[in-house]
């Protein structure tokens, strides 16, 4: 089949501007955007850049809006987006070039909610693992399949007004941790995305749930932070 | 084997700051107002305003059960209307309107004021927004 593909190009180097490029490709419906993008910079134009690494799910490099959603273009099929496809960069964050945005503020923000396990407590009288039952794994779990591919918080309209915002990734990632029974600074990072930045920012558009291509409830696990604040309950 | 402890931050440890105890609030009052809107209707049809009102009069007295809202009907008797319950009721849908839509004003409006001196004029405008509404809805709720 036939596809048409237009991509979103600027070069600060050379473009006052963006501008769009429209390329007809002959691809199969199983093509995923990414080997369009990689056709496209082999046979067509080199000079388009764009992020990719592992090319299949597990980075998330390759986040970027594709018909107007955001998505991984490694796992974005033709056959679900069809045949006229438009591929640009993540909102709220400012272009480097083509399809490259500049991911600091992200990274930024998700330093803030300190992103590491912590507890100081002495290791067991064993001296092997901290151990944690089925039941207390499976409370964090869905949280811990956040790959920082930022397609959540750059669908978020919160974030898109300012990157002050901690954003969807950095909140699900203080939730992977809250609710871990091993950790033991809840209460650090409680006051840290209670601050006005955090957690009241978020109107519960669910932009970022749609957008999760780990499908990740983040609505959801935001609200449990939210009612974390007024309960205390994390467990 | 691993045992589960009960985790729970105490008060000072859960980050209950007033952002977040304005949320709860935000939430609790709209179910409120929810509930006192239904109370102002089932008042209202139990008075009689199935036969002397239309729909259009019934919701107006919902959102404000003020008796001036009835002026027009074809109500006969005003005064089951403008009780000292009705003026009550009125009073605290009122105060809990203004600090429900002002405080949600505050909150869109941190989404794009981000400086510190900017949230901080923000919130001055605001408690003055919520004192001068309260103020004057509570005079004409009382006065009229």
């Amino acid at each position: 089949m036939q596809v048409t593909l237009k991509v979103f190009r600027y070069n600060p180097e050379a473009d006052k501007s963006f501008r769009y490029e429209i390329y007809t490709l002959e691809a199969e419906e199983t093509d995923r955007i990414l080997d369009l993008l990689e056709k496209v910079k082999g046979y067509n134009d080199g000079t388009l850049s764009f992020r990719r690494s592992c090319a299949h799910g597990v980075c998330g490099s390759d986040a970027m809006r594709i018909n107007g959603r955001n998505m991984l273009a490694c796992k974005a099929l033709v056959r679900d987006v069809g045949d006229k496809i438009t591929v640009e960069p993540l909102l709220g964050l400012k272009v480097v070039k083509d399809l490259i945005v500049d991911m600091e503020p992200f990274f930024d923000n998700y330093k803030k909610i300190l992103p590491y396990f912590i507890n100081d407590s002495p290791l067991p009288a064993d001296g092997k693992e901290r151990l944690q039952s089925p039941e207390e794994r499976a409370r964090f779990d869905e949280t811990t399949k956040c790959i920082l591919c930022a397609a959540c918080t750059t669908s978020c309209p919160s974030f898109w007004a300012s990157d002050q915002y901690y954003g969807p990734a950095a909140l699900v990632t203080a939730h992977r941790f809250i609710f871990d029974s091993r950790d033991e600074a809840a209460s650090e990072r409680m006051h840290i995305i209670a601050e006005t930045d955090g957690l009241a920012r978020c109107h519960t558009a669910y932009n970022c749930t749609l957008a999760c291509p780990r499908e990740i409830p983040i609505t959801k696990a935001i609200g449990e932070l939210k009612m974390a604040t007024i309960t205390g309950k994390v467990e | 084997m691993a045992t589960t402890k009960p985790r729970i931050l105490p008060l000072t440890k859960r980050g209950l700051n007033f952002e977040m105890l304005m949320w709860l609030f935000t939430r609790l009052t709209a179910l409120a107002m929810y509930g006192l809107i239904l109370i102002a209707i089932i008042g209202a049809l139990i008075m009689g305003a199935r036969t002397q009102m239309n729909l259009a009069d019934v919701l107006r007295w919902g959102f404000m059960p003020n008796s001036s809202h009835v002026q027009s009907t074809e109500v006969p008797d005003l005064a089951p209307w403008s009780t000292p319950f009705w003026k009550i009721t009125a009073s605290v849908l009122l105060l809990i309107a203004v600090a429900h839509g002002v405080h949600g004003l505050v909150v869109i409006a941190d989404d794009y004021i981000v400086s510190s001196r900017g949230r901080n004029i923000a919130r001055i405008i605001s408690i003055i927004m919520v004192i001068a509404f309260s103020a004057m809805g509570l005079y004409i709720l009382w006065t009229s």
